[in-house]
């Protein structure tokens, strides 16, 4: 089947690997992540010129701001990533931390802010995004131990902390050596979360390369 | 004549009666019956191409597979499309074509515009700026990561591409390098975004989710 501008969803999935967004007004999209566009889009830097508004109120952190691109105009928007699963998630007045590379696109009715965890970003308030993931998403409750690497982000519930194995802490004050790198099973630190809220992970340790 | 089919999203099988398929090196995975296989460097073109391929960089790692059987061929676990072409031009990423015989023949070809500077510019970077043509009727398979899907071109609706999810395209396109000012100006330097493939004329272009060179 061949698509085109009109057959294109608004808003939807094209396969599990490519996603379209209906452009009508700004959206704040990462880098690199347009595979193919319609019509008369135009792809600004922040903070380049017209858009000192978005940079004090959506994207607060020249980390995050630096990574991603406002798309302005009108047209058929199709974003892809690395192969990975792309869809997109609903916030309602809600507060959600998230794997900063896998978030592909976001309105600007919602705010990104810096998370506190390196790597990961804060989405604030009402509004849609496009992530990604390897393999569909999958959603866990607390309380739940995570591997890092598999770890996509949380939603409305406080930080995790660390959780380390009993065997590993013994070893690791018994001997400085235990703390040299390929020692054990790999698994012996975990995220832990507790509380309320959703967990979500994918089916993927980071980093593995084909 | 070759008979191809798809075993699965992933998979092709080929059946042969003696004539020759090209295919890429090291993505045959199983066969049956009496089949050869040697290297090839340019598929069925002749000595000017393959010195064209030698300046663009649009290098094809191929292998011919001759004989009577079936040949299954897969990549990576990269998906798998089969594209029907009945006496015309296919354009294709080498690194994306999986298979062709020998009722296609293949060359190279720029794809954007700029005179010799633009040429220069697209045999350095190496980045989807040159492609592989195939011209006759007959099937051949392409390799995606993830699904690749096409996406249809009209006069009033000219197309915009990124270089490195490019697959491959038919039909009578007109193709040029645009470099948007402002992407450019901030993403420049390195990460291969600064321009993109315009399409315009009518035809269709085959896309696929993944940007090439990253990971691989």
């Amino acid at each position: 089947m061949i698509l085109n501008a009109q057959t294109l969803p608004a808003n939807g999935n094209i396969n599990p690997y490519a996603f379209c967004i209906d452009v009508t007004g700004e959206m704040l999209i990462r880098k690199g992540k347009m595979i193919a566009y319609y019509g008369a889009l135009r792809f600004e830097a922040l903070g380049a010129g017209p858009f000192e508004v978005l940079v004090n109120e959506v994207l607060n952190s020249p980390l995050h701001a630096r990574n991603f691109v406002v798309v302005t105009g009108r047209g058929k928007l199709i974003l892809g990533d690395r192969g990975h699963n792309l869809a997109s998630y609903d916030l309602e007045d809600g507060s959600l931390v998230v794997r900063s590379e896998n978030v592909l696109g976001f309105q600007p009715t919602l705010a990104c802010r810096e998370s506190i965890i390196p790597g990961y970003l804060t989405l604030l308030g009402t509004g849609s995004f496009v992530a990604s993931s390897n393999g569909p998403v999958h959603f866990l409750e607390p309380p739940v131990k995570v591997d890092e690497d598999a770890l996509l982000g949380w939603a409305d519930m406080p930080s995790p902390s660390y959780r380390y194995d009993y065997n590993y802490v013994r070893g690791a004050l018994r001997t400085v050596g235990a703390l040299v790198k390929g020692w054990g099973t790999g698994e012996e630190k975990q995220l832990d979360f507790s509380g309320n809220g959703t967990v979500l992970i994918q089916a993927s340790e980071r980093g593995v390369q084909r | 004549m070759p008979q191809y089919s798809l075993i699965n999203s992933k998979m092709l099988s080929i059946k042969l009666h003696g004539e020759e398929v090209y295919a890429k090196r090291g993505s045959m995975i199983a066969y049956t019956g009496q089949v050869d296989f040697a290297p090839s460097s340019s598929g069925s073109e002749g000595l000017g191409g393959r010195a064209m391929r030698s300046v663009t960089g649009e290098q094809m790692s191929l292998m011919s597979a001759r004989g009577t059987g079936e040949v299954l061929y897969a990549f990576y676990g990269l998906h798998v499309t089969l594209i029907q072409l009945s006496e015309e031009t296919f354009f294709a990423e080498s690194e994306s074509l999986l298979a062709y015989d020998g009722r296609l023949r293949s060359g190279t070809q720029f794809m954007g515009s700029g005179g010799m500077q633009g040429m220069l510019r697209g045999a350095a970077t190496g980045s989807g700026l040159f492609t592989t043509t195939l011209e006759g009727a007959g099937e051949l398979a392409i390799v995606s990561d993830g699904d690749s899907f096409a996406l249809d071109v009209t006069h009033e609706r000219p197309i915009f591409v990124d270089p490195q999810a490019y697959i491959g395209h038919r039909g009578q396109l007109q193709s040029n390098i645009v470099t948007d000012v402002g992407w450019k100006s901030f993403v420049g330097q390195s990460s291969g975004e600064s321009y993109q493939l315009k399409f315009t004329g009518l035809g269709t272009v085959y896309i696929q989710a993944a940007e090439r060179g990253g990971n691989r």
